[in-house]
Formats: C-alpha cells, sequence, structure tokens
C-alpha cells in the first residue's frame, strides 16, 4: 500500500494525464486504487465524467471521515474510485492555517482509506503551498513530471531545497520525463545529463496528440487507445514506478 | 463499515425472454451494450460435502482456484495452478494459502468435479447525462454443460456514489416480475439439484428417526434399509477408486448391518437372518484386504516423524510395496463386485427388505422396538462392565481387544436406537462410551500396526541392501510402535473407570431400565 503525489510546481507539465493514466494502470492490474483530486480545477474529475458532489467542499475534505466516505465515487472502470475536486479548494490554505497539526491532516484524512485501498494517487495542484507541505507529509511518493528544459529542471531543484526544509527525505521524489518532442535536440541532450541522477527512472512520455486527446473522450489513453504509442508509454512508465516503489 | 461494491442477483423468470427486456431497458435508459467473455467454471466438493458443510465453495475456471466463503461471498484463497486432471486431493495442490485451508478439512477425501457449465453475459452499462456509468445490468446465461439446461440471472452492480440509480434498476426490474433472488453460488446449488443430488445428501454418521410404537421388525427394517442405501451409494466409488473413504462407508454399513443381525435376535426369520449373516460375512472378507492397505497407507504421514532422516529411505520402498500390494487386492476386490454372486447377495437382500408380505414371521417380530433395544443395550452394558473389571495391567492383549468389540457393539445398538432416547442423555451415554473405545482402538490399531510390521518383517530375504535398509526402518517404527501402546494401555483405567462410574451407571438405568 502506498500513496502516490503527483506533483509539480508548474502546471501543463502531464501531470493530470499522468495521475489518470497511472491510477487506471494500477487498478487494471488489480490493485484497489483511490485517485483524489486536489486540484481547484478539477481537471481529472471531468476525465472521469464525474460532476464535483454537491454538499461536498474544503471544510468537509478536512474533516475527512464520513465525509469522504460519502463523497468518493466509482469510476466506469473496475476497481477505481475517485475523490471528485471542489471549487472551494482554491482557498484550502487558509483552511488549513487555522488547524491544529496543519501539516498533518491530509495524512490523518488517509489513514482509514489506506486500509480500504492498495494505492492511492494524489492529483495534486501547482505550487508550494501548506497543502504542498502536506501531501509530501502524507505521501509514500512524490511522483514529478519533467519536461526535459532548463527551467524545469531547476523547478525540481527547487523542490528538493523545499523538502530539505520541511526535513521530508529527497528519496520520496521519482522523477521521469514527460511531454518529451523527439524532435528537439536540446530535449536529448538534457535527458542524456539527467537520466543518471537519483530519483529519475528510465521511462519517458512523449509529446504526443492521443495524449492532448484525452479531453475530448475523457477517458484513459489506455481505454481510448489501448494501441497507441502513448499507451505503451505509461504503461512501461507505471512498470517502473511499480518497481521502484516495490523495490523499498 | 466503507461502503463498496454491492451487487443484487435474481433469478429470470422462465416466461422472460432476455433480448426484449434488453430493448425495454435500452428504451428507458442510456444504455451501452457489452458482451462478457464467456468463462468455464468447475464446481467441487467431496462425496459428503465436506466444502460446503463449512461454508466453503470451491471452482476452478481453467486457471485459478477459488475458494469463496458463504457469506461474505468473497474469495477467501486463489491459487493459479494446474493439478492434474482427476487427481483432486488437497495433497495435489502446490503449497499455498487454498492448500493449508483445504488439507484439515478435506483430509483423505478427494474433490469431486459436481457441477460444469459455461457462462456469458450480456452487460448494460447505464449511462447518465455525462455519458458516465452509474449501474451495471448483467444478463447472465449459465449453461450446465451436463444436463443440457440453460439457468438465467439478472445481476444489478452499483457504481460507488450513485445508489440512487441502482435503486431505480432494481424497482424497473422489479416491474418485470424480476423479484426471486439468487447468489453468486445459484448454478452451482441449482445444477446440483438438477443432477439429482442435494447439498449434504450424504453423511457419513447414521442419522435414522424411528418412533417407540414402531414394532421391532419394522424399526429393523428401516435401519437395514438405510445401510443398504449407503452401501449402494459407495458402490462407484469404491469401483473407482476416488477415494479411500468410499469403501471405508461401504464397509462401515457392512458391520453395521452384521452387527444388526447378530444382536437384534429373531426379529427377521430364522431362514433370511441365517443367509444374510453368512452373505455379510462373505462382503467384508472381499472388502478387508484393500481396506487394510488403504490404512496402512494412510499410516504413511504418520510414520515419517517416528523415524529419523538416516531411516526414511527404508519406508519409500516399504509404502511402494504396499501400494503395490494394494493394487492387485484392488483388482480382486472388483472381480469380486462385478460377480453374480455379489449381485445375488445385494438383490436378494434388497427384496427381503422391500417385500410387502412378512411372510416369515419371528419371535421378537411383533415387540416394540423401544423395549427390545432397552433389553439389547442393558445386556451389553452389563456384559462391558464385567469384561472390563476384570482387566489389569497385566492382562494379555487379547482382553482388551475383546472389550473393544463388545464396545464397538454397544456403540452400534445406541446408535440404531438413539432417535428412541432423550437426546441430551444419548448424547452423554456416547459421548462416555467413545472416550473408552478412542482409548481401546487406539490400542488395537497400534497392535495391528505392529503385527503387519512384524509380519512383514519375516517375509524379507536377507541379503539385499535394499531389505537391510528395510529391515532398518521398520526395527525403528517396531520399537517407536511399541513404547505408544504401552502408554495408550495405562491410559485405559482412567477411562474404563469413567465409564463405568455411578452417574453413567444411573443414566443407562433411567434410559434403559438397567437391573443391576
Amino acid at each position: 500500500m502506498s500513496v502516490i503525489a503527483v506533483y509539480h510546481i508548474k502546471g501543463g507539465v502531464g501531470k493530470t494525464a499522468t495521475a489518470v493514466n497511472l491510477s487506471y494502470l494500477s487498478a487494471a492490474g488489480g490493485e484497489k486504487t483511490l485517485l483524489c483530486d486536489m486540484d481547484p480545477q478539477g481537471s481529472t474529475t471531468f476525465y472521469f465524467r464525474i460532476r464535483p458532489v454537491e454538499k461536498f467542499n474544503t471544510r468537509k475534505l478536512l474533516k475527512g471521515g464520513k465525509h469522504i466516505d460519502r463523497s468518493i465515487r466509482g469510476t466506469d472502470f473496475p476497481g477505481l474510485d475517485l475523490l471528485p475536486a471542489d471549487f472551494s479548494y482554491r482557498n484550502i490554505d487558509i483552511a488549513l492555517d487555522d488547524m491544529k497539526k496543519s501539516r498533518q491532516r491530509i495524512s490523518r484524512i488517509l489513514k482509514p482509506l489506506r486500509k480500504e485501498y492498495d494505492q492511492i494517487f494524489l492529483d495534486c495542484p501547482p505550487n508550494i503551498t501548506l497543502l504542498s507541505e502536506n501531501i509530501f507529509y502524507a505521501a509514500d511518493h512524490i511522483l514529478v513530471p519533467l519536461i526535459p528544459t532548463t527551467l524545469s529542471y531547476l523547478a525540481l531543484q527547487q523542490l528538493y531545497r523545499f523538502l530539505d526544509e520541511i526535513e521530508e527525505s529527497r528519496s520520496k521524489v521519482i522523477v521521469f520525463f514527460s511531454m518529451v518532442e523527439k524532435r528537439k535536440k536540446m530535449h536529448w541532450e538534457i535527458m542524456r545529463q539527467l537520466i543518471k541522477k537519483k530519483g529519475f527512472v528510465p521511462a519517458l512520455i512523449p509529446y504526443l496528440a492521443d495524449v492532448e486527446k484525452m479531453g475530448l473522450y475523457r477517458q484513459p489513453v489506455n481505454v481510448a487507445f489501448p494501441h497507441s504509442m502513448a499507451a505503451a508509454a505509461y504503461r512501461s512508465l507505471w512498470t517502473e514506478v511499480s518497481k521502484r516503489i516495490g523495490g523499498e | 463499515m466503507l461502503s463498496g461494491r454491492k451487487s443484487t442477483i435474481w433469478v429470470l423468470p422462465e416466461s422472460l425472454e432476455p433480448d426484449p427486456l434488453i430493448a425495454d431497458i435500452g428504451e428507458v435508459f442510456p444504455t451501452v451494450i457489452e458482451q462478457v467473455q464467456t468463462t468455464l467454471r468447475t464446481w467441487f466438493d467431496t462425496f459428503d460435502w465436506r466444502l460446503y458443510q463449512r461454508g466453503f465453495y470451491l471452482y476452478y475456471d481453467g486457471v485459478d482456484w477459488n475458494l469463496l466463503k458463504k457469506e461474505s461471498e468473497d474469495v477467501v484463497a486463489s491459487h493459479t495452478t494446474k493439478v492434474a486432471s482427476g487427481t483432486y486431493f488437497a495433497w495435489d495442490f502446490p503449497a499455498s494459502r487454498i492448500r493449508s485451508i483445504l488439507e484439515p478439512i478435506l483430509e483423505m477425501r478427494r474433490l469431486l468435479p459436481l457441477v460444469v457449465h459455461d457462462s456469458s453475459a450480456t452487460c448494460l452499462r447505464i449511462l447518465n447525462k455525462d455519458e458516465k456509468t452509474v449501474v451495471q445490468v448483467f444478463l447472465e446465461e449459465h449453461k450446465l454443460t451436463d444436463h443440457k439446461s440453460v439457468l438465467r440471472t439478472v445481476r444489478l452492480q452499483n457504481v460507488r456514489g450513485y445508489e440512487k440509480n441502482f435503486r431505480e434498476l432494481s424497482r424497473f426490474l422489479g416491474n418485470y416480475g424480476i423479484r426471486q433472488k439468487a447468489d453468486l453460488f445459484y448454478p452451482f446449488t441449482k445444477g446440483v439439484e438438477l443432477g439429482g443430488r442435494q447439498p449434504l445428501d450424504y453423511t457419513s454418521r447414521f442419522d435414522i428417526s424411528l418412533k417407540p410404537e414402531f414394532s421391532a421388525r419394522s424399526a429393523m427394517i428401516v435401519i437395514y434399509r438405510q445401510l443398504l442405501d449407503t452401501m449402494q451409494r459407495n458402490e462407484s466409488g469404491v469401483l473407482d477408486d476416488l477415494d479411500s473413504e468410499f469403501l471405508h462407508d461401504f464397509r462401515v454399513a457392512i458391520r453395521r448391518t452384521r452387527s444388526g443381525l447378530g444382536q437384534v435376535k429373531k426379529v427377521l426369520s430364522k431362514g433370511i437372518t441365517d443367509r444374510a449373516k453368512k452373505d455379510f460375512a462373505w462382503l467384508g472378507s472381499i472388502t478387508g484386504p484393500t481396506r487394510d492397505l488403504d490404512v496402512y497407507l494412510l499410516y504413511e504421514k504418520n510414520y515419517r516423524p517416528r523415524l529419523p532422516d538416516g531411516l526414511q529411505g527404508g519406508l519409500d520402498i516399504f509404502f511402494a510395496d504396499i501400494s503395490e500390494r494394494r493394487i492387485i487386492a484392488r483388482r480382486k476386490l472388483v472381480q469380486h463386485m462385478q460377480s453374480g454372486k455379489y449381485n445375488q447377495i445385494l438383490s436378494t437382500w434388497h427384496d427381503h427388505l422391500y417385500s410387502e408380505t412378512e411372510n416369515e414371521e419371528a419371535e421378537n417380530s411383533g415387540i416394540p422396538v423401544v423395549d427390545l433395544s432397552r433389553d439389547i443395550i442393558s445386556q451389553k452394558y452389563r456384559k462391558i462392565i464385567k469384561d472390563g473389571k476384570a482387566i489389569t495391567l497385566s492382562s494379555p492383549d487379547e482382553h482388551l481387544h475383546r472389550l473393544r468389540i463388545e464396545c464397538k457393539k454397544l456403540r452400534y445398538i445406541l446408535e440404531f436406537f438413539s432417535s428412541l432416547f432423550p437426546q441430551k442423555d444419548m448424547k452423554q451415554v456416547i459421548k462416555l462410551l467413545k472416550r473408552l473405545q478412542n482409548n481401546l482402538g487406539e490400542f488395537n490399531d497400534l497392535s495391528v500396526q505392529q503385527d503387519m510390521l512384524r509380519n512383514y518383517h519375516t517375509t524379507l530375504r536377507p541379503g539385499s541392501r535394499k531389505n537391510q535398509d528395510l529391515a532398518a526402518s521398520l526395527g525403528g517404527l517396531l520399537t517407536n510402535l511399541y513404547h505408544e501402546q504401552q502408554k495408550v494401555r495405562s491410559g485405559f483405567a482412567l477411562r474404563f473407570s469413567e465409564f463405568s462410574a455411578d452417574g453413567n451407571a444411573l443414566l443407562y438405568k433411567k434410559l434403559f431400565d438397567l437391573k443391576t
């Protein structure tokens, strides 16, 4: 059982696509999986054709227990459930700040769910906030999609420094290359330099139209286009990530 | 309790065709139709329903063995393995959770494939306005391969968080008269029924209900009929050599019949009784040798830990030889059971038990069974007390064996007539007798084993290395068994004093008019 947070400081790096596709593959592999959409934008929720749950909001989320239990929705795929996002999450930091032990709130909320599910994915909003701190504390692994550019790498450094600051282990971080463009020489160059660094897994997700089209089909790529390159890429990413998780 | 997956299954009424129902659902609800892959399932249990009795179900789908618990309908253990076809003993499974659960339950009994069915389903995914699946309807079809029947069920599967839609569909189906609930095991239970059996329709326990006003004759006829039925039901399992219990139960029925003929005297006419005694003695004698060898083979597990590693090799040779002897003994048994004599015996006995006319009266046939049974039980009890009291630590083994046989006779008689007396008291009576019997049985068992090993030992020709190993192992075993027998013997006094205690005697007085 592990909690995997899919995280990046910046938006638009393929974070939600990763959370959706990997959680699907996890469930398809027979593990009971919960995906928590923590991003107020609710893209993950939208991808699964699920509506935000009435009467569920930041306050209820932070109360946890039956409030969460009632709000979990089954997806169309066996073994995969979703905790939908709510727009009120945009103010979640303010709510967290008012609480005692505000860093450990999310971890406490997840505790009963760890018993019910084999795998929990958290799709996190960008930025470094009190919520991120909560998530880093709660997660067993932080999965970071990295576009192979200099700026992205600098952002990763920033994450490491932040983890040092809050005394979380850097070893929680698992990095893979995302939105890789084959024709860009710079992408290959940067990947060549980074791949041997600690925390990187040898799997990459190319920049592909099929991934972009997820918004249109509202299904994981492994369901909509199971024979596509994109589907194959996510499968091998999940294989690598599972290996890393299992190897502890 | 966290809410999870929930499904409800109903029987599809025979008057309802699946296709029009599918069309009707599609008209009212936005639906996507999918075919679900066909699966072949084989359900297993032992002849005496050992799994069912403990609330388990077991099936094999060509890839996995799944063991399910009745109440939760959950798979408690699953194992991917191919077990060579036809050899379904617990020990044929590789070491796994499923095996460790099955082993103590099945013991020496073989799993029999009881129901085989091909199942296919049409799945209707009911969508909401976002085209999200909110509930699933499965129209399932189970083709029973043996009986050419088709069973149809409807299963409604919830999607977490969309319970309203689940209730809506369930009401919709209710309007079609789909109300008879079924469960996950419906194809199994229904398939068993169509195959002419019922769960728990066989047990090796003797269980019969008599009325006190029955005449001795009619009571004994009921008992003999049931015993004959037990023999007949075990016959094919003996012939096919499915497992050792078929022959065991077959022989117990023979022994019970013989015990009845010998102890409940003058109930059938002399001619019939004499003939039956002879016939059943013959049945006992033809089934004995194979059973003896079965027993030796069952000892293997018990013998292995008694010997150090160095002597294990001899045991391999010994058991290989016993297996070979058993093949020969069984061949003879099968010949006997297929002979004219055998068939003649069973059909003559059957005709006696089922003929309407009581043309030959006997002295005791008309007296109430309850009176006769009291006499016989009291008499046997007195004999056991007398013989038992005479046994001391220096008595020859033979005396203990004789007492064992007397106890066994009493036990059979008590079981025959148990339903005539208060159940609570009978339980107590049988409990104390059983404890004494266990001690005597164990003692006897150990002597039989030593005799067997000693006899076997004398047949060995000296000289060969193989026989030296064998002799060493046998010697080790003999010593070990002897010591154990001494221990068992020293326990006799206690067991017998419990049996002969005043409390028990009072119970016999109260129940059976025992006069001391």
